[in-house]
């Protein structure tokens, strides 16, 4: 057995991480991966963190020890600094520009947290999923497929085990008519946006 | 179609609780029961949504005592059955579990008990492998979601062959994992749904002189399932080695990746264990027969571990045999437990594998985000409806006593509406035995679906036996904790059809309360009918408050699909104050203060439109900012 690629999805119930977490788990069975995707959240649906653990390649542990991920995705700033333990130095990051503090708290800003985590990862992205999403489908609800979108452009070793294509379709498996097309086209922008990114 | 339907041969992507529902279905199941419950919830969930395509009688009862016995009925009548609950639910049904493995089966039974170690959402870890050994039921534990699938199919077969009950325990790491499972069968067409019961009175009704008789029965099955089992419940990995890792259940995966990364995987022989209660006899001999020093692997409580020690002991082993010194008792286990485990106990590995950048230093640090109650939750307003009602009667130090479920929350900043929470409907027993013993008030609050559950004991006890508590049913009309499964006030079952509506005031008026019913969505309106009610409270009346509103979730999901506008709301910056009253009242997440102007503002995508903000503010400064559609208070 090869080492699994490790991937953390961080971010707050109600945001997509789950729907996310399928969505990969889809697209592996099309690239003939196999997959283990663990689902870590609290009692409650809505408000609170949640971590999922996707792990590709053969093995049956479910979760990835801390400093074992190759990539995470936090749809969510605090949530990405939360999730920081799981990066070792090579670990490449990709973080929603987005910030929702829990109610009652103090909580630092945007750019301590975001200063911080590209002090020391060293591929580090902050991109504004939510902008994206509102842009094609009116709402933020699809910033986690322009996250995926995103990550696998930036992120060779993610690329290599699925491609664009076996994501959408993924999508056309679990979405319906128009909402796929519109997802597609979220997929397509983030994944431009990558390479983009990568070229400048 | 959904994905626990696809055809043999198919690889589809379940979580381990739908694993265990189509494995469940493939072994021809007719009759599904349970009460829902973190993490064993989805299995009967998945069953009832496909129950008209494997015409399959699946229902959620009203607690998992009266679930196992609906299903238990139908398994000594001839009918396969199952039923689910979390680990704490066993407890419930605990009573008819014992009873059951005296008595035994006539077809398939299984009981799945989804435990949670770790507490992701319990208010504890019990293992529920003792519960095999106090019932004499083995329990099965697979590896994996993988795995759950497998395992609950030779679950139904060993049920089967001894005629007896079987446990399936699942772990929250399991039953909420997902993978690519490769269907080994197709979901029977043809299966037995009609039982015929036999009148074997000697059987069925454990009188002392029947009881007895049946526990010689159930001594010999025991015995015959420790003796007679190997494959598939123990694998002999790598046999021969001298040193040796046992491993039951999860903590199995997590083994074989860390031997496999340090590459020890052909020195040791490892022992897979999928059925620790009771542990097959002869494969453990025959290992401990040529091994020198033992690990034993197994999440929570030294399960497997004492068994092993015993066998050891009672045939004259020399080997050691470790366990706990290394593996911790509490909590869930993972591969860095395990490597750390396995490290100690070869006393070789470097202690630093994954190299982590560690954690983030900010200031302030990061908030931890523990669950809160969701922007629109007309549980928010009803607490601060509660607590204003009652200062306004003057009533002080007020005791809440609380219960299981969503609400269970309010026992956070600002509320503190829960000073107790201890297990299903305690909310009423506690709040009636403190009622003896303090001179605060004691109000009672319980769930919808709790108080169905283990809530109506109480209250009539409380009337009763003249307790002084304030019952509070908090009423949104569904099982929302868990996913918005149906209860007796629904109106509609597990599988969409409408039923009965069986309303909480209806039986707490039969039982003799006083019962005043409020919409929190009217705030103003409930604290005056609520005021009226204390008074009545003190001349001596015995009341209770039933505050009904839909789960905010299934009210923003309906305005989604039917196309109704719901009010969002705006604070008006000018008229605002920054005096903070509506965050420190409501604690609303849709409510974030803006860090130069200190003033709230609303987020627009989270608002659901309760209108709570809007009448704490003592400035008139939150407003309506859109144009809701006429009707949209009907879908509250």
């Amino acid at each position: 057995m090869k080492e699994r690629f490790n991937l953390i999805l961080s971010g707050v119930g109600g945001q997509g991480l789950i729907t996310l977490g399928r969505l990969i788990g889809r697209a592996c069975i099309l690239a003939g991966r196999n997959v283990t995707i663990a689902e870590v959240h609290g009692m409650s649906q809505r408000g609170g963190s949640v971590v999922v653990h996707v792990r590709i390649g053969e093995g049956e542990s479910p979760i990835i020890p801390s400093g074992a991920a190759h990539h995470i995705i936090a749809m969510e700033i605090l949530e990405a600094g939360r999730t920081a333990r799981y990066a070792n130095k090579d670990t490449v990051m990709v973080v929603n520009d987005l910030i929702l503090p829990p109610p009652l708290v103090k909580y630092p800003s945007r750019e301590v947290v975001v200063e911080s985590l590209r002090s020391k990862i060293g591929k580090f992205y902050l991109y504004n999923a939510e902008e994206v999403s509102k842009e094609i489908t009116g709402s933020p609800i699809s910033s986690n497929i322009a996250l995926l979108g995103f990550s696998l452009s930036v992120n060779p070793l993610f690329e290599e085990l699925i491609k664009k294509a076996d994501i959408e379709r993924a999508i056309e498996d679990m979405f319906k008519g128009k909402s796929a097309e519109l997802n597609k086209e979220i997929l397509h922008r983030s994944y431009e946006a990558g390479r983009s990114r990568l070229g400048g | 179609m959904h994905p626990v339907l696809a055809r043999k041969g198919e690889t589809v992507l379940l979580m381990g609780n739908e694993a265990i529902a189509r494995g469940a279905l493939e072994a021809g199941i007719c009759l599904a029961a349970a009460y829902p419950g973190t993490p064993s919830t989805e299995i009967v969930e998945t069953l009832a949504e496909v129950a008209q395509y494997t015409k399959t009688y699946v229902e959620w009862s009203v607690n998992e005592k009266v679930a196992f016995e609906t299903a238990y009925a139908a398994a000594i009548s001839g009918v396969r059955s199952l039923t689910a609950m979390k680990h704490v639910g066993l407890n419930v049904a605990a009573d008819i579990l014992m009873s059951s493995a005296y008595a035994g089966v006539k077809a398939g039974f299984v009981i799945i008990s989804a435990d949670d170690p770790g507490h992701h959402s319990s208010q504890n870890e019990q293992d529920n492998r003792w519960y095999g050994f106090i019932s004499h039921i083995p329990v099965i534990e697979p590896s994996s979601a993988r795995e759950a699938y497998f395992y609950v199919k030779e679950a139904f077969k060993l049920s089967e062959r001894y005629g007896h009950p079987v446990i399936l325990r699942s772990t929250t790491r399991i039953s909420h994992t997902r993978q690519p499972i490769l269907l080994e069968e197709d979901i029977p067409i043809e299966k037995a749904c009609k039982g015929s019961f036999e009148r074997v009175i000697e059987r069925w009704v454990l009188v002392p002189g029947h009881a007895r008789k049946l526990k010689s029965k159930l001594m010999e099955i025991w015995r015959k399932i420790q003796m007679e089992t190997s494959e598939p419940f123990v694998k002999i990995i790598n046999p021969g080695m001298k040193t040796v890792v046992i491993a039951s259940g999860i903590a199995y995966s997590h083994v074989s990746e860390v031997l496999n990364l340090t590459g020890l995987d052909d020195k040791i022989t490892v022992v897979k264990v999928n059925m620790p209660v009771p542990l097959p006899r002869k494969p453990i001999e025959e290992v401990l027969s040529t091994a020198e020093k033992v690990l034993v692997v197994e999440e929570l409580d030294p399960i497997v571990e004492d068994q092993v020690k015993r066998i050891s002991l009672e045939i004259g082993s020399t080997s050691k045999i470790f366990g706990k010194e290394y593996v911790p008792l509490n909590d869930e286990l993972s591969v860095q437990a395990v490597y750390d485990a396995i490290c100690k106990f070869l006393g070789s590995c470097s202690p630093q594998r994954w190299e982590s950048i560690g954690d983030i230093k900010t200031d302030p640090p990061i908030p931890p985000r523990p669950p809160v109650l969701c922007p629109g939750c007309p549980h928010r307003s009803s607490y601060y409806i509660l607590k204003t009602s009652l200062n306004r009667a003057g009533f002080r130090n007020v005791i809440y006593t609380g219960d299981i479920g969503c609400y269970t929350l309010g026992y956070q900043k600002p509320f503190e509406t829960q000073m107790t929470s201890f297990e299903m409907g305690g909310a009423i027993g506690i709040g009636h035995g403190l009622s003896k013993v303090v001179d605060e008030l004691v109000i009672a609050i319980v769930g919808d679906s709790t108080f169905y559950h283990a809530g109506i004991p109480g209250v009539v006890n409380l009337v009763f036996n003249k307790g002084r508590a304030i019952p509070v049913v908090l009423d949104n009309s569904v099982t929302a904790m868990t996913g918005h499964q149906p209860h007796p006030g629904s109106g509609y079952t597990a599988t969409g059809e409408a039923t009965a509506k069986i309303l909480p005031e209806d039986v707490l008026k039969a039982v003799g309360f006083e019962t005043y019913v409020i919409n929190p969505l009217r705030v103003k309106e409930s604290v005056a009918t609520l005021q009226k009610a204390l008074e009545e409270f003190k001349k001596g009346k015995n009341i209770a408050i039933v505050s009904r509103a839909r789960c905010a979730l299934e009210v923003m999901r309906d305005a989604r699909r039917s196309r109704v506008v719901l009010p969002v709301y705006r604070v008006d910056p000018e008229k605002c104050t920054a005096c903070q009253a509506c965050v420190n009242l409501a604690a609303c997440p849709a409510l974030v203060v803006d860090p130069n102007t200190r003033k709230p503002v609303i987020v627009e995508d989270l608002c659901a439109g309760c209108g709570l903000c809007a009448s704490i503010c003592p400035y008139k400064a939150i407003q309506v900012s859109n144009t809701p559609s006429s009707e949209w208070e009907k879908l509250w």
